[in-house]
């Protein structure tokens, strides 16, 4: 019991002490995914900004991306969120519903209204982060993603990459094909391959190029024109092994294989930020302009033109953190957000402010202009307060079909009910 | 261990070539996927999924494993996080062994109303199945300020159902006559506790320790969920950063899974006596 | 006389309870009001990122699971998990082990080599196996040459059955050899006069391994068994390594995948803790069943 005591009035005395000295300084905690790059400046800005202003420290947290979600959901659900953080839009929209974002503190961003934060960004900007007219982040990045080709697999397999790259989902099959290897049923070789466990971001928008929807406009009923999900389910169906046997989840994610260049990847879906993590991985690749950008394809028998959404990272601090402190965190994130050019050259990262787009040198990065027509053709990616789960449930479908051998028809029927019930609440 | 050979067993000779056939069979088997590790930690990447497999590579492709060392961001936080995880491991298994051995030899050794209520209530902890309380549990040890700290990660595997139960069933058996002969003495329960039934109890508390040791070493989830900076990180989580897409390169993969295991196998080849030791699970089945 | 003999069991019970209180205090900060939480929070519609407070629903998180199709696939899911890991853990082990009992040479070598995968953490095992079960990986090598087909995908990790098995076949790789080595010691604890008198009766091997050794080892096989079935119900790591790379959730969904996937990805803690609850009584029920049914006294295992 004793111990037990002395325990207690130790760990008193401490929160004492932290709360005394914490009205001197303030401790900002800020958690970001791994990105090495970033990393390197983000660390610098810290040093600055800690330098400008004494008495604010700043601590960041740094996890494996596919991690954070569940490490940020936990933190807030034991009220020990950090103060400033950043996560994908899909997932901070939840958060943002639920009221546990602190609105943009506008004279600390340096603007004077959210109209004037507004104009100095690209249209549309922040319409995934702001709700009744309060915008809740500032953006960290913005990625769309197109098509990469490697010019020696197509070559290689007696095809021109000037003229034979694919424009429609069809082409994409059919040159696939041609450009795959296998041993058996094994494949040695991949055409191309889907970012498979991001369905929102790229399988979504093929249903939507086919007229079809998630969810109905007035939010209430799920799937939308059904045979245009039946059409994309049947592509991912032929898609996979047990059809024309061009791919599958189970084998390595193709962006990572395909920088290096082993003759093992044709095509590959990725963003800007691509070219700067192949430039790292395999120089010489990088160098050789044998690679090349070509747009998203869209389906033959499209009815709109939409390519793959464009999702982002905002930053946003933490409603429950205290005001003052809310103030220095949005300081913070302006500092580090004022060098746009910079998080675009050493992380490939786009932050949509006009000074940068507007920029001469911007538009003649190599294929900048690839993915900012795809971009112009595409919206931020679908969502919604259970959008995470939506997406586990598209992933189930589409790996149900390609992989476990289940019928088209009741795959579907089991996403549509099981969206269904997620809209209707069952309780 | 028993040393128990079978010398009343003279089978005839093609039933004991077919068991040998049997064993030696399943023992490759078993070893084939370890024996896949070892082999491609030393192969380029390119060599791994190549068919078929080359299982001997035709040099050692040294790379990987300073790679491995070095990590994603070359911060050669392995060292670090190798620091932890003994740190942690050590620790748990030295406190679960004291907290084990004290509560079985209570729960063995004395009388007392309600010991059954008090064993069951212990035993069902074994039945929760850890995802069921992860968040309640996270609730608790950061409103203790715990997180993100040794002590986080240390105390609440401490107190351990399985140890409790396997140190119970090796004191059940205990002579009675030794403990009431040192109470005679005028020996207090704790000395009791410290000199009579602790030093008896050693190949149980070996076996304890490994378990708890072994427990730790795998421990992913919960570490993931309440370590925050890179230098409280341990072990599980050092890997999970190269299952990470943007990094992954399957000989750096191997090399790693061959470093994280490297103490796990010191301690199997020095003390595998006591890996290949389950007394305690027998000793009520004797006694 | 009487009455110092009383004071000193009382004395006794004292030092008992002293004995006991730390582990007590540990369990009760860490386990029982954690469960005593999740109990709790399963009448409740609460999700976990809103501030609101949970709304009171009583059963309504019971009845809905009832009617879940996705929890019905997760019930199914570990059912055949359990059963097709269970059943050939206990009985190659026991093979194993009597096999190890009858040879005369390298009994300790074989049972570190099957113990040797034990050593790995779960972890590492999931890099070696999605390695191994990858299309161009060594076990379609290996079944091709041993079936003597050229070139087929076995489809490891993306056809249900496989998968599953797939599962199976990475807990059994992991745990044989620890159940083994409890069976050896098992074994080696019989008398060797009792086969001794078996043998002199006039009986053969097989009878003397069926009468003498099996009975014996009842407490044994009662102790793996139950040991195998909790772990079994329990799986978590290789499902989840399993599914986050790449293969289909759904034949390997488990009820504890199903639990954290509620909880950490639909912020449904109301409904994640009922089915917690439901898991953990059913393990119970399962524990308690097996020792009924055997009514063995000699391990007093609950």
């Amino acid at each position: 019991m004793k111990k037990i005591s002395s325990v207690m009035v130790f760990a008193l005395t401490m929160l004492l002490f932290v709360s005394v000295v914490g009205a001197q300084t303030i401790e900002l905690t800020y958690w970001t995914h791994t990105d090495d790059n970033r990393t390197m400046i983000e660390n610098r800005y810290i040093e600055e900004f800690e330098k400008m202003y004494p008495n604010v420290k700043i601590k960041r947290v740094v996890n494996e991306a596919s991690k954070m979600g569940d490490l940020i959901l936990t933190a807030f659900s034991a009220n020990n969120a950090p103060d400033l953080f950043n996560l994908p839009i899909e997932q901070e929209y939840g958060y943002m519903i639920h009221q546990r974002l602190a609105p943009v503190n506008y004279a600390a961003v340096g603007y004077k209204d959210a109209q004037e934060l507004i104009d100095n960004y690209q249209e549309g900007t922040f319409d995934p982060i702001s709700m009744d007219g309060v915008i809740y982040g500032m953006p960290l990045e913005l990625t769309n993603w197109s098509i990469y080709i490697n010019d020696r697999v197509f070559r290689d397999a007696g095809l021109d990459p000037d003229k034979d790259w694919p424009r429609t989902w069809e082409e994409m099959a059919d040159i696939s094909e041609k450009l795959t290897l296998r041993d058996g049923e094994v494949v040695l070789r991949r055409g191309f391959d889907f970012r498979y466990p991001y369905y929102l971001v790229s399988v979504l928008p093929m249903v939507e190029q086919l007229g079809g929807k998630l969810i109905s406009d007035d939010g209430k009923t799920a799937i939308v024109n059904e045979a245009a999900w039946t059409q994309v389910l049947e592509f991912m169906r032929d898609w996979g092994p047990h059809g024309r046997n061009l791919g599958s989840p189970t084998y390595p994610a193709p962006r990572k294989i395909w920088n290096k260049d082993n003759n093992d990847m044709g095509m590959c879906l990725s963003g800007y930020y691509q070219q700067g993590r192949l430039k790292i991985d395999n120089p010489e690749f990088h160098a050789s302009n044998e690679w090349r950008v070509v747009p998203f394809p869209v389906f033959e028998n499209a009815v709109n033109d939409v390519r793959a959404s464009y999702y982002g990272h905002y930053l946003v601090v933490n409603a429950q953190t205290p005001k003052n402190k809310q103030e220095w965190a949005w300081k913070f994130i302006a500092y580090m957000l004022d060098n746009p050019w910079e998080y675009l050259e050493t992380v490939q990262i786009l932050q949509p402010r006009k000074d940068l787009l507007e920029d001469q040198a911007f538009m003649e990065l190599p294929y900048m202009d690839v993915f900012m027509s795809d971009m112009s053709k595409s919206h931020a990616v679908f969502l919604h307060e259970n959008g995470y789960q939506f997406e586990r449930f598209i992933g189930d479908a589409v790996e149900g079909v390609m992989l476990a051998g289940e019928p088209v028809d009741r795959a579907l029927k089991t996403l549509k009910t099981r969206i269904q019930e997620v809209l209707d609440d069952v309780y | 261990m028993s040393t128990f050979k079978a010398k009343y067993l003279t089978l005839d000779k093609a039933v004991q070539a077919l068991i040998w056939l049997f064993l030696i069979a399943s023992c490759v088997l078993v070893l084939i996927p370890l024996a896949f590790m070892f082999t491609a930690s030393t192969m380029p990447a390119i060599d791994i999924l190549k068919l078929p497999y080359p299982w001997i590579s035709d040099h050692f492709h040294w790379q990987n494993f300073w790679n491995a060392i070095r990590g994603p961001e070359g911060t050669f936080e392995f060292l670090r996080n190798t620091v932890n995880s003994l740190v942690v491991a050590i620790s748990v298994s030295f406190f679960t062994v004291m907290l084990s051995s004290i509560t079985g030899y209570g729960l063995a050794k004395f009388e007392f109303k309600g010991r059954n209520l008090v064993f069951m209530l212990i035993m069902a902890t074994m039945m929760i199945p850890f995802e069921t309380i992860m968040i309640p549990l996270y609730m608790v040890v950061t409103g203790m300020g715990m997180q993100d700290s040794y002590v986080g990660l240390i105390v609440p595997f401490v107190a351990n159902a399985f140890g409790i139960f396997l140190m119970r069933q090796f004191l059940i058996p205990f002579p009675n006559e030794v403990l009431d002969a040192a109470r005679i003495d005028g020996a207090s329960e704790p000395r009791i506790f410290t000199q009579v039934v602790l030093p008896n109890a050693g190949p149980a508390i070996a076996t304890l320790a490994i378990i708890s040791f072994r427990a730790q070493w795998d421990n992913l989830l919960w570490p993931l969920l309440i370590v925050q900076s890179e230098n409280m990180k341990t072990i599980p989580l050092y890997i999970t950063k190269f299952m990470a897409e943007t990094h992954s390169d399957e000989g750096i993969m191997m090399a790693v899974a061959v470093l994280a295991s490297l103490p796990m196998f010191i301690l199997f080849f020095t003390l595998s006596k006591y890996f290949v030791n389950t007394e305690g699970l027998h000793s009520s089945t004797k006694g | 006389m009487r009455k110092r003999g009383f004071s000193m069991e009382q004395k006794k019970a004292r030092w008992g309870w002293i004995f006991v209180t730390p582990a007590l205090i540990l369990f009760s900060i860490f386990s029982f009001y954690p469960i005593f939480t999740a109990f709790y929070t399963s009448f409740y519609n609460k999700n976990l990122l809103s501030l609101r407070p949970p709304r009171y629903i009583g059963w309504a998180n019971y009845q809905y699971l009832f009617t879940s199709q996705e929890f019905r696939e997760s019930v199914i899911n570990t059912a055949v998990f359990t059963a097709g890991t269970f059943v050939p853990l206990v009985v190659f082990s026991l093979i194993l082990a009597a096999f190890i009992m009858s040879i005369n040479k390298f009994q300790r070598f074989f049972q570190m080599a099957f113990y040797a995968p034990a050593v790995l953490s779960s972890v590492v095992a999931a890099l070696i196996w999605l390695l191994i079960f990858d299309p161009r990986g060594i076990a379609n090598q290996g079944l091709n040459t041993m079936l003597g087909t050229s070139g087929v995908n076995y489809h490891w990790l993306s056809k249900a059955g496989m998968l599953r098995l797939s599962t199976i076949i990475v807990y059994f790789w992991k745990y044989i050899g620890y159940f083994t080595i409890v069976f050896v010691s098992g074994i080696g604890s019989i008398p060797y006069t009792l086969h001794e008198a078996a043998l002199i009766d006039g009986t053969n091997r097989w009878q003397n391994f069926w009468y003498i050794t099996f009975p014996l080892l009842k407490p044994t096989t009662l102790l793996v068994s139950v040991m195998a079935l909790i772990q079994c119900l329990k799986t978590f790591s290789t499902q989840y390594l399993f599914s986050s790379s790449g293969a289909p959730t759904r034949p390997i969904n488990v009820i504890t995948l199903n639990i954290y996937n509620t909880a950490i990805k639909d912020y449904r803690i109301g409904r994640a803790s009922a089915m917690s609850i439901l898991l953990f009584l059913v393990m119970f029920l399962f524990t308690w069943l097996q020792l009924k049914v055997s009514k063995t006294e000699e391990v007093t295992y609950m």
